[in-house]
């Protein structure tokens, strides 16, 4: 086991990695003064883990589409009883999640927590499925695909990816379809919980108001070692370029809503932070509301104050993303495109570049002053940049240069590679 | 934490929170006045535009370059309804100046600004600069539209509509679109000037430092005039037919709100209550609605405890609407006949101490919990709140669930022949 405490030079904040003996990486931030505990036991395995094999298998398996979502539905029943039945013996408020890279289980408390951890650690490494409770699941994932259908920002969101890529799993929705997860039995739980829910593949995360000993003591009782045996995710081969650049779908929504986004070459290893926070700076100052762009566009009225931007990354994935409400979309693009030219003829403007440098830099200290947040960023850093640090972006932000930003913007910004999908309430 | 209270004048009250953990400031400065369908679109643009400019940056673009400067610093604007009452608030949030990097008073800046936006406005000759009110204005029409993007929270408005129809609550806090449409530049500014001179104001600053010279600079500002009180709670009649009300759209899963009426005083019985029966992932409903029966996906129930209500709002196929209400109807009958278990209390009680306790570890957190302990005219800690939830007993829990009363269901219903 090794220990280590890991500290932000710009703000004095740390928190201390340990590599434990069971395989899992641990991450414990000791926050005086707050009341509150968030706790994150994660797997790194998403809606994009469809195709996988093990180090001693020959062969590759597939499964459907929907099963790690599927799958942290059903761990919450065990033998006995439903999870959340033994938090309410805590007081903790207990939750999940599957985005499309990790899935993470969740508990929030103030008092208890020690008791929350062990209940935590216990049911995540303890599956139970059976014939009659995935049967009984997939009614009611059937009904959440249902209303998800119904969600405008879910739909605009899915329908531009299924423009960018052409074979990506990132594409599909993260629930599946109704048709995917009816082909989801308890076996094929068991094989992806067996391969996945390793420890050698999963963060513990915990901030607020706790001790480190008393958690790493927690872990020593209730962490059971793991083997490591070599897991292998592939992905189909994804081209550079888009399936197509324009999508529309008709939804009753009283505000028509778009996103436009840029399909860039993704990244790994060391490349990948600067990459992100280079992004990041670029889409601050295109989106930037003191920028010409962003006024000129408000002033006839074509975007409000919901436009706004984020880079959408992962493994073998990576995007920038515009999105808003306008019904006159198809100008934000044109602007977006003319932007981006001439930032590329001309440059970055100092001023700007520094300004908006200092503003990712204050959101970035102040995610540090939320328990809940510095848990996220703790398992975040670690699952998605490859084991950086949790004030590896702030450092690296304060390195980065105009020049890697415009160079970002140079070799990644092609207009051949911009998608634009669209919800719109009327059909014109 | 330290906590002061200061009065600025009649009916404008300040709380300041020093807590030393915090890495950011926040100012949140609330105008309360009576909600009414024919100003409340008025006094949401009056207040809004605010946030977008004033006298030294006559700009959107001009602001919002020193708030980058600032550190990514915020003034923003919020309308938000509670019973009969209409609450417009400009908020700001900036980081530490200890944080920042070429030595900048962010705090002093950020007061400034804050002071100018709402004392010296972007205006001249009565009227707000026509860019920024035009702005503001589409900002507003383009919310109201969008509220139909959010399938669940429109079903509840709508279910608010329906329910306080006759009240100033069946309003929205934004007004009508229609409304929000007619409002001129000089009207959004006589509703400003109304709010700054007559309106109830509460103010909240949280910060890991004291600010002498807050309290100085607010009685300046506001003078002392004679301002109006308002009522904050106000119990809503119940009707004496159940209403069911239903629109139809394009969507696949069809939304049922439902909503009860109580004339009980019993805040903390009635809480107590809205949890055992629907707010946990152990509550009645999401045990036997959701996980038992499999009725609905989600299946969740809320006080409104300024108009004596609780809504329960459910996501549901069509074809189990009938069974879903059913349910949800029989698992009030449950508690109103003492179907409570220990446990299920013991639970409750957890759950809401641990809803209390973080209290405090957020800005937002503690601006919430003092501007609704001031609406309740009961300044109490988080603690002793705690020991009234311990003092509720079965019978206090059962005699709420026995004094509510089904007053109406809204149905958001899917366009039954695509299904069939």
């Amino acid at each position: 086991m090794t220990k280590d405490t890991i500290t932000c030079s710009r703000t004095g904040d740390s928190c201390i990695h340990v590599k434990h003996k069971s395989g899992l990486d641990i991450y414990i931030c000791e926050m005086p003064g707050f009341s509150s505990v968030e706790a994150l036991f994660g797997t790194k395995y998403g809606s994009i883990n469809t195709m996988f094999k093990m180090r001693d298998d020959k062969e590759y398996t597939v499964v459907p589409e929907g099963i790690a979502h599927f799958l942290e539905h059903k761990l919450f029943e065990n033998e006995d009883c439903d999870v959340f039945e033994l938090y309410a013996k805590t007081g903790a408020s207990g939750n999940a999640f599957t985005s499309f890279d990790k899935t993470c289980y969740i508990f929030n408390c103030t008092g208890n927590y020690r008791e929350s951890l062990k209940i935590l650690l216990d049911f995540v490494q303890k599956p139970y499925f059976t014939k009659e409770n995935v049967d009984k699941e997939q009614g009611i994932i059937g009904q959440e695909i249902k209303m998800t259908n119904d969600n405008p920002e879910w739909r605009v969101f899915f329908n531009m990816l299924s423009c960018m890529y052409h074979e990506h799993p990132v594409k599909i929705d993260i629930a599946g379809t109704v048709e995917s997860i009816a082909k989801i039995d308890a076996d094929l739980l068991y094989k992806c919980y067996n391969t996945f829910y390793d420890l050698n593949n999963m963060v513990l995360s915990i901030a607020g108001n706790i001790k480190a000993d008393e958690v790493l003591a927690i872990c020593d009782e209730y962490l059971r070692p793991c083997e490591d045996k070599g897991l292998e995710t592939v992905f189909p081969d994804e081209p550079e370029d888009i399936v197509k650049s324009e999508i529309r779908e008709f939804q009753p929504v009283g505000a028509d809503i778009f996103h436009i986004g840029y399909k860039c070459r993704p990244c790994t290893g060391a490349e990948k932070i600067k990459k992100y926070m280079a992004a990041t700076l670029a889409a601050s100052i295109l989106s930037d509301p003191s920028s010409d762009m962003y006024q000129k566009l408000l002033k006839e009225e074509v975007i409000n104050s919901s436009f706004t931007s984020e880079i959408f990354s992962g493994d073998g994935y990576f995007s920038m993303i515009f999105s808003g409400e306008s019904s006159q979309p198809e100008k934000i693009r044109s602007a977006i495109i003319e932007e981006i030219a001439l930032l590329r003829d001309n440059g970055l403007e100092e001023r700007a570049f520094q300004r908006n440098k200092k503003s990712i830099y204050g959101m970035l200290v102040r995610e540090l002053n939320n328990v809940a947040n510095v848990a996220n960023l703790m398992i975040n850093s670690h699952m998605d940049m490859d084991g950086a640090s949790p004030y590896a972006s702030i450092e690296t932000l304060s390195e980065l240069t105009a020049g890697d930003v415009a160079g970002f913007i140079k070799n990644e910004l092609l207009e051949e590679r911009l998608v634009m999908s669209v919800i719109e309430g009327r059909q014109s | 934490m330290k906590y002061t209270r200061a009065d600025i004048s009649e009916n404008i009250g300040c709380s300041m929170i020093i807590d030393e953990k915090f890495k950011t400031g926040t100012l949140t400065i609330r105008f309360i006045t009576d909600l009414d369908g024919s100003t409340a679109a008025a006094n949401s643009l009056g207040v809004s535009v605010l946030s977008s400019s004033n006298k030294k940056y006559r700009s959107i673009a001009a602001l919002n370059e020193k708030l980058s400067m600032l550190y990514g610093a915020s003034i923003s604007s919020f309308a938000r309804k509670r019973g009969d009452v209409q609450i417009l608030a400009v908020a700001a949030s900036w980081l530490d100046s200890r944080y920042a990097i070429d030595g900048e008073d962010i705090d002093s800046e950020m007061l400034a600004i804050v002071r100018d936006c709402i004392f010296a406005p972007n205006a001249e000759n009565g009227e707000f600069d026509s860019e920024a009110f035009a702005i503001t204005k589409k900002d507003l029409i383009d919310r109201i539209d969008a509220e139909l993007n959010n399938k669940r929270g429109y079903a509840i408005s709508r279910a608010s509509e329906v329910a306080f129809e006759g009240e100033p609550a069946q309003f929205s806090c934004y007004g009508t679109k229609e409304s929000a449409e007619a409002v001129t530049s000089a009207q959004a500014y006589t509703a400003y000037r109304k709010l700054i001179e007559n309106a109830h104001v509460e103010i909240c600053y949280i910060s890991p430092r004291e600010n002498p010279g807050l309290v100085k600079m607010f009685r300046e500002c506001f003078g002392t005039t004679e301002r109006r009180s308002v009522k904050f709670r106000s119990i809503s009649p119940v009707k004496n037919d159940v209403r069911r009300v239903s629109d139809t759209y394009d969507v696949q899963q069809c939304k049922m709100v439902l909503t009860f009426k109580s004339d009980s005083e019993d805040m903390y019985a009635m809480k107590m209550l809205s949890t055992i029966y629907g707010e946990t992932p152990v509550s009645k409903l999401f045990m036997n609605v959701r996980e038992k029966l499999s009725l609905c996906y989600y299946c969740a129930c809320r006080t409104v405890g300024s108009k004596g209500a609780i809504m329960v709002d459910s996501g549901v196929e069509r074809k189990n609407l009938g069974r879903a209400e059913e349910e949800i109807l029989h698992q009030l009958d449950e508690i109103r006949q003492g179907n409570v278990s220990d446990e299920e209390m013991q639970s409750a009680l957890l759950s809401i101490e641990n809803a209390l306790t973080q209290v405090g570890d957020t800005p937002s957190s503690y601006s919430g919990w003092f501007f609704e302990r001031f609406c309740d005219g009961d300044i109490v800690t988080p603690q002793e709140q705690l020991e009234r939830y311990r003092l509720v007993s079965k019978e206090r829990l059962i005699e709420a669930a026995r004094s509510l009363k089904l007053d109406s269901i809204y149905f958001m219903l899917d366009k039954e022949d695509k299904n069939d």
